[in-house]
């Protein structure tokens, strides 16, 4: 089950005072990043939940995000549905497909499961490049952000947005940490240390699975939903099998199963990234090298390694909260 | 840790450059350095920089560029665009090689009020439909190329077509605008497949399609990798002698054409521009650029350059901010390697003579052989309505 | 369009011809699974350095130097990745190789552009493969009739060696538990060893014969990628069998989606992975019950 720990609840702070302090004194690209940021994060909780905690390792966190992304452009520009039954519409949607990708998948395991979840999601992203009525492979344009400005805020200003991603951000996280403490939680947790057992003590396990995915494919809906209000523009590249892997590798860099950990993740890569691509064409090698050094060093990402580094300073119980984590453990079991 | 991820946000965000001397213009260059057509983009800067060289003595202005990769992902040329005009406060934008990315960047671009010279990319709404009087085309239009092969063809006495393309915008754009002069002339279509646009490497099922249609001649748009697979596969299946190839000059483009080798040979193809234009202003970009690279220029390199001599032309009218600029570009017009140029000024897309050129064997690999020059013709306004102009 | 027989054949060897390419690039990935329970996401990128090879070797010494030394060349690269990557996550979980492999992905794309730069090169056909053959009734490119049978070949050889051979029993034991071939005294880590050498060197081999049909750019390999992940899921992972029954499905339905149904070409092969997926999550022919 997650636990919150001073250590974890001291970077929160940190994340969230560093996150206002970037919102009210950046310039316009430094609000770009941060938004970016925030988004990114709301993917990686959301894949940190099926990944960390029920050992489902998804490679199309990516595509369903770009499947809420879609879904929101099409309702509200085609449909001309109002945005915020859009937005509600698109998550839902997500979540439903992503309900049905769980529930299939319930049965595979390992690098079966892996490999399921790569096909699905392929499966979206040659449906959406192939249909006319998304635009095909000149993407969708004209999507508005939702309007606001009956509590007096403007979300075409980019601090604003900034600032309501941000708010979303907390309220998905505190969303997570309430799904992972629930029932369903408690016993996603319990089926990835031993399934067996789960479903000897009668629980139904695919049901589970299924519904953990589509709780996890709402946030990937909404994160993909802001999205395309962010760019205000969408293309089926966003469905691609390397955003999942993207996804993934920010998980992994940040800390697997630690939920504040992908946060610092996805803080560091979209930072990494630009900074990178504004030096060098080949910025994909130099990220190449970092996730196999990172994954090779068998520390559980940068906050794993803050932790086992440093947790025992804050925290007593800290050291078997991150004992009961180690990724070995959690990993092997294909 | 927290704090190295602000310090590096900061630094991130402290690029903002300092007001500019007065006869300084700032560019910004938006084109794919990775991803699919890094190579296109790295052909446009090329002949950019040296339009630059070549041209910039005859100006007062001097120009700083700022240049950002679009990576061919429009989202990510969006957010390139944004930072290009919010924060670099650029005065012109020149590149975009994608339709995709064009189609991205057309808001932003005419909300700021930002000129834009575009070097490539060919959608026909761009200067259509969504056209704006602050987006300047100096390459070409999809159908603009295509047209006037239609009428060609039929005068040449083939009959019976079958054509081939990639299945997005400008795949179906090109057939369309060949298909509706081929047939207003005469000639039939007998068969149109449009293939899954980048992910058709074995073209052999639609070549079997092709050679059972029945056609005199076979009609394909395809540029790039899929290019060089499409010319080699069909001569491969040995349908060159029986089923001549003709298509949209990027199948064969001196970029590539040397990977296809003898399979392009007699190869029929139009374009806007064949290094092989004998004319002086050609000749001397030819000389420029194999200087430079050690190789023909190819059609994505004219684009770069006249995008150049276009910008360069627009300061020597004293303009020197972007309101001035969006207005001096679309009055350019000039004499360069592809003959004479000018902007149309009811959908400020370019209008100039379309070439027809076989590839042959030549001395040092294949080379092109001109068989005709086309009048230029302006497009069709396409639901284009332009703002007034403020002068 | 009504369509002669000729047309049924010539489009059903292009299927088997895609089959065949994609056989060689997907049983080096399947058996390495087999055995050592490692995906290779990296195996596309292989594919590309082997054509790249083959294309540089061919502008010295002709189409056959590269066709020869190109594997050679790339089971070189399996061994320096071998010893310096895949033998400590050996025991990691799919996750961890799944991900250092996505990365090693990014690092072989970017080193080819780098060594070989971003625009397409190409090989010619040799002189004895151009042209063309009549082969039933129908007029077929020799060089594609010769990637037919290469592929053949190959599965012969490797059913033969699998079945028949000392080495290929140690193989099928080892794919049947490692650990108890241990025991037997078989020395399991070079077995490993060996095996993903060849499984790099088919992956180079279906690069270099690709080259000549296709244009060697540096993005091939993420290209062929899901093609070949597609077989093998479908086919089960693990086993010769289930490799070339995917390649063949995977050849056939693309090529016949395409001119039946072209405008469900793409999604047609995922609607059938998903099917596979539903009813038999293993695969067709999983190497294990």
């Amino acid at each position: 089950m997650f636990r919150h720990n001073t250590l974890r609840y001291t970077a929160l702070v940190l994340l969230a005072a560093g996150a206002l302090f970037q919102a009210f004194t950046a310039e316009y690209f430094g609000l770009e990043i941060l938004t970016e940021i925030l988004i990114l994060a709301m993917l990686v909780l959301a894949l940190d939940i099926v990944a960390g905690f029920g050992g489902m390792v998804s490679l199309c966190h990516g595509a369903l995000m770009g499947v809420g992304a879609y879904a929101y452009a099409v309702l509200s520009t085609k449909a001309g549905i109002a945005l915020p039954v859009a937005m509600a519409g698109s998550i839902a949607l997500t979540g439903a497909a992503a309900w049905v990708i769980g529930a299939i998948g319930s049965r595979s395991h390992g690098i079966y499961f892996i490999m399921a979840t790569l096909a699905f999601g392929q499966l979206a992203y040659s449906y959406v490049f192939e249909a006319p009525l998304f635009g095909g492979d000149d993407g969708l344009g004209g999507i508005s952000r939702l309007d606001l400005s009956l509590i007096g805020v403007d979300l075409n200003n980019s601090r604003s947005f900034a600032l309501f991603c941000l708010a979303t951000l907390g309220a998905v996280y505190g969303a997570s940490v309430l799904i992972l403490r629930s029932g369903l939680g408690r016993s996603l947790t319990g089926v990835m240390h031993n399934e067996q057992r789960m479903r000897a003590l009668g629980l139904t396990v695919w049901r589970v699975k299924a519904d953990v995915f589509g709780l996890s494919g709402m946030i990937a809906g909404l994160a993909g939903a802001l999205a395309a209000q962010h760019i205000m523009y969408i293309s089926p590249g966003l469905l691609s099998w390397t955003v999942s892997g993207e996804a993934l590798v920010v998980v992994i860099l940040g800390g697997l199963g630690t939920l504040v950990g992908p946060v610092i993740g996805a803080a560091a890569f979209v930072v990494l990234k630009h900074e990178l691509s504004s030096v060098t064409t080949y910025w994909h090698l130099v990220v190449g090298v970092i996730l196999i050094a990172v994954v090779m060093s068998r520390a559980n990402g940068i906050f794993g390694w803050i932790e086992a580094r440093w947790g025992g300073v804050f925290d007593r119980r800290l050291a078997d909260a991150t004992r009961k984590q180690e990724p070995e453990e959690v990993l092997t079991d294909a | 840790m927290k704090r190295a991820i602000l310090a590096a946000l900061g630094f991130a965000t402290s690029f903002a450059v300092p007001a500019v001397a007065e006869e300084e213009i700032k560019v910004g260059l938006l084109l794919p350095f990775s991803g699919v057509y890094a190579s296109l983009g790295n052909e446009i800067e090329t002949g950019f920089n040296l339009g630059l060289q070549q041209f910039g003595s005859e100006t007062g202005a001097t120009f700083e560029i700022a240049r950002e990769d679009t990576e061919v992902k429009p989202p990510v040329a969006l957010g390139k665009a944004k930072k290009l005009i919010l924060q670099d406060q650029v005065d012109v934008m020149v590149g975009i090689v994608s339709s995709g990315v064009l189609g991205a960047v057309r808001d932003m671009v005419h909300g700021a009020g930002v000129p834009l010279i575009v070097a490539n990319a060919g959608n026909d709404a761009a200067t259509g439909g969504s056209c704006s009087p602050y987006i300047t085309r100096m390459s070409f239009s999809n159908g603009q190329i295509n047209r006037p092969m239609g009428t060609w063809m039929a005068e040449q006495g083939v009959k019976k077509v079958f054509t081939l393309a990639p299945d997005y915008a400008a795949g179906r754009q090109m057939i369309d605008a060949f298909t509706e002069t081929f047939t207003a002339a005469g000639g039939e279509i007998v068969g149109q497949e449009f293939t899954p646009f980048q992910k058709t490497q074995d073209f052999g099922p639609y070549l079997a399609q092709a050679k059972a249609s029945g056609a005199d001649a076979v009609y394909v748009f395809y540029a790039g990798g899929e290019a060089i697979s499409f010319v080699k596969q069909y001569d491969s299946f040995g349908l060159k002698a029986d089923l001549p190839l003709y298509g949209s000059g990027f199948l064969t483009s001196p970029l590539y054409v040397n990977a296809q080798g003898e399979a392009a040979e007699g190869v029929i193809t139009a374009l806007h521009y064949a290094p092989t234009i004998n004319s002086e202003a050609n000749a001397a970009f030819v000389a420029a650029f194999t200087e430079e690279t050690g190789r023909a220029p190819s059609e994505f390199a004219v684009q770069g350059y006249d995008a150049a001599r276009a910008l360069i032309e627009a300061t020597k009218t004293g303009a020197n901010d972007r309101a001035s600029l969006a207005t001096a570009l679309r009055q350019v017009s000039f004499e360069g390697p592809r003959g004479q140029l000018s902007i149309d000024p009811a959908t400020n897309n370019i209008i100039q003579p379309v070439y027809v050129y076989e590839t042959v064997a030549g001395e040092g690999g294949l080379t092109q052989k001109v068989l005709a020059q086309l009048p230029a013709e302006a497009d069709a306004t396409n639901g284009c309505e332009m703002a007034p102009d403020s002068n | 369009m009504a369509h002669d027989l000729g047309f049924w054949t010539l489009q059903a060897l292009n299927a088997l011809q895609l089959s065949m390419l994609l056989f060689l690039l997907s049983i080096g990935l399947t058996v390495i699974f087999g055995l050592m329970h490692f995906v290779n996401l990296a195996h596309g990128s292989l594919y590309a350095l082997g054509a790249y090879f083959a294309a540089s070797l061919a502008a010295v010494g002709g189409y056959w130097m590269g066709f020869f030394l190109a594997p050679v060349a790339v089971a070189g690269v399996g061994i320096l990745l071998y010893s310096g990557l895949i033998k400590r996550m050996r025991k990691s979980g799919p996750m961890a190789q799944v991900l250092v492999t996505f990365g090693l992905i990014f690092v072989l794309l970017d080193l080819t552009r780098i060594f070989w730069g971003d625009l397409a090169l190409a090989i010619d056909v040799p002189t004895l493969l151009g042209g063309r053959l009549t082969f039933l009734g129908v007029e077929y490119p020799t060089y594609r009739l010769f990637i037919i049978v290469l592929g053949l070949a190959i599965f012969g050889a490797l059913a033969f060696v699998l079945s028949r051979t000392q080495i290929g029993a140690m193989i099928r034991a080892g794919v049947d538990n490692d650990a108890m071939a241990a025991c037997l005294g078989i020395n399991v880590e070079r077995l490993f060893f060996i095996v993903f050498c060849l499984g790099c060197a088919l992956a180079g081999l279906a690069g270099a014969v690709a080259a000549p049909l296709l244009s060697v750019t540096p993005d091939m390999g993420l290209q062929i990628l899901i093609p070949t992940l597609i077989v093998i899921v479908i086919g089960g992972l693990g086993s010769l069998k289930g490799a070339i029954a995917g390649s063949l499905i995977y050849g056939f339905v693309q090529t016949f989606g395409a001119v039946l149904a072209p405008q469900l070409a793409s999604v047609l092969i995922y609607a059938l992975l998903a099917a596979v997926l539903v009813i038999k999550p293993e695969g067709l022919f999983p190497a294990k019950g």
